[in-house]
């Protein structure tokens, strides 16, 4: 089947496969069949344009964004994004959503019976800077209870939604925290076969972004594989 | 030759994301009342045919000139996100892009670039769609003419349903609704 347009080579596998039995929805959602490894078109070799009049002030401080202070441990989550030769990737969307203090979305499905937080909603987002930089102020996020399999827990995480510059970069994943017993037995984290590879996944604590007397800071890089024109500043 | 860091893996988008993505998912690239219009409907099923109401997708697509940022009118973004409602579908008012050219300069029929987000899918599923009433640009565009199985091929055909309206369902696996999707990974 190879062409000019379909190449005949194997997915690069980092990422998790579709089909991964531990977790149970991936069985009658993840497709059958490989997927083709397309040359990307021009459609694909562009980006969307999100202009920053989007973003408000509060929206990368979601523990500003009602009236009152939100209950848990502030925290700072800080890092770069990075395409794959270690250049920033300037100036695109970052989202983040994630549970409250007590382990608890404020989303009308979640069924845990934990305490909603009227001063937390938990969803952000931000542009990076010149150099990359993303920073957000937020609320430590609890782990909670999924049915996945009997007494199952996720990891605490932070759910990142990320831009690149073209559509082939395009990454949805989830920030873990350093030293969380509940990672080692996690169905999603663990999709991820190598542990070199999860460890990307996974926050360093750094006392650089600590706000003294109020937060505590995580560091977290993130890299976008995919085809990257990003011209040289 | 540069060296290369390695890259942050997928994970599920999970089923909670609403409250911090539906700020911008918005239906319209284009008014109702644009000229030239076009109305990009359909639904996510699942492998036992069920539709898949906790879904995120997002299209990317060239203007109806074949144009993309900054080559384009301020207002054009190129990009709608929806989010799946209590039955799998989803709808976008868009136009049908003009033509495109292949990495390899070949033009491309219009097409339109989508990506879906769900529970359950620990990495995204990417494909294309087309528009089965340009049969002409469709026989010759790169990568249709390189599918030879014919099912895959008609899995990217949107089918025209009248008033400038297209549907395009997206089959995670096969089911009772059809064979899976063509899904395409990008050469790094
Ligand atoms: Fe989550």
């Amino acid at each position: 089947m190879a062409s000019a347009t379909i190449l005949a080579k194997p997915q690069q596998e980092e990422d998790p496969p579709y089909h991964h039995a531990p977790y149970q929805s991936t069985a009658l959602r993840g497709p059958n069949k490989s997927p083709l490894i397309l040359r990307p078109g021009s459609t694909e070799l562009h980006g969307a344009v999100f202009g920053e009049s989007r973003i408000r002030p509060n929206d990368a401080d979601l523990t500003a964004q009602h009236g009152g202070e939100p209950l848990g441990e502030k925290i700072v989550v800080s890092g770069r994004l990075l395409d794959s030769s270690g250049r920033p990737i300037r100036h695109q969307l970052i989202e983040i959503w994630q549970a409250n203090a007590s382990g608890r979305y404020a989303h009308a499905l979640d069924d845990h019976p934990a305490p909603l937080d009227p001063n937390f909603t938990g969803g952000g987002r931000t542009l990076t800077d010149n150099e990359g930089r993303y920073r957000f102020v937020t609320i430590k996020p609890a782990a909670y209870p999924w049915g996945n399999h009997p007494n199952a827990w996720r990891p605490a995480h932070i759910h990142f939604s990320l831009f690149g510059t073209v559509f082939t970069q395009r990454l949805i994943t989830q920030m873990y925290f350093p030293g969380d017993p509940l990672i080692a037995d996690d169905p999603i984290a663990n999709s991820i076969r190598d542990k070199n590879v999860l460890a990307r996944l996974i926050s360093t604590f750094d006392w650089d972004l600590t706000i003294p007397g109020t937060a505590l800071g995580y560091r977290w890089d993130i890299v976008l594989g995919g085809s990257n024109p990003t011209p040289e500043a | 030759m540069n060296s290369q860091i390695g890259r942050t893996p997928s994970q599920t988008i999970g089923p909670f994301f609403k409250f911090g993505t539906e700020w911008i998912a918005d239906e319209h690239i284009v008014s109702e009342d644009h000229e030239g219009a076009i109305v990009l409907t359909g639904a996510v099923y699942d492998g036992a045919g069920n539709p898949v109401p906790d879904a995120m997708l997002e299209i990317w697509q060239a203007d109806e000139n074949g144009n993309f940022p900054p080559d384009t009118p301020e207002s054009w973004t190129g990009f709608a996100r929806r989010l799946t409602d209590a039955s799998g579908e989803y709808r976008i008012v868009t136009v049908k892009p003009g033509v495109v050219a292949a990495v390899s300069g070949e033009p491309q029929a219009p097409h339109i670039s989508m990506v879906v987000f769900a529970r359950g899918l620990l990495k995204p599923v990417f494909t294309r769609v087309y528009f089965d009433d340009d049969a002409e640009a469709n026989a010759s565009d790169p990568l249709l003419s390189a599918l030879e199985d014919a099912e895959a091929r008609s899995s990217l055909l949107a089918g025209a349903i009248g008033n400038s309206s297209y549907r395009f369902d997206i089959r995670l696996q096969d089911s009772s609704r059809g064979l899976e999707t063509q899904f395409f990974a990008f050469d790094d």
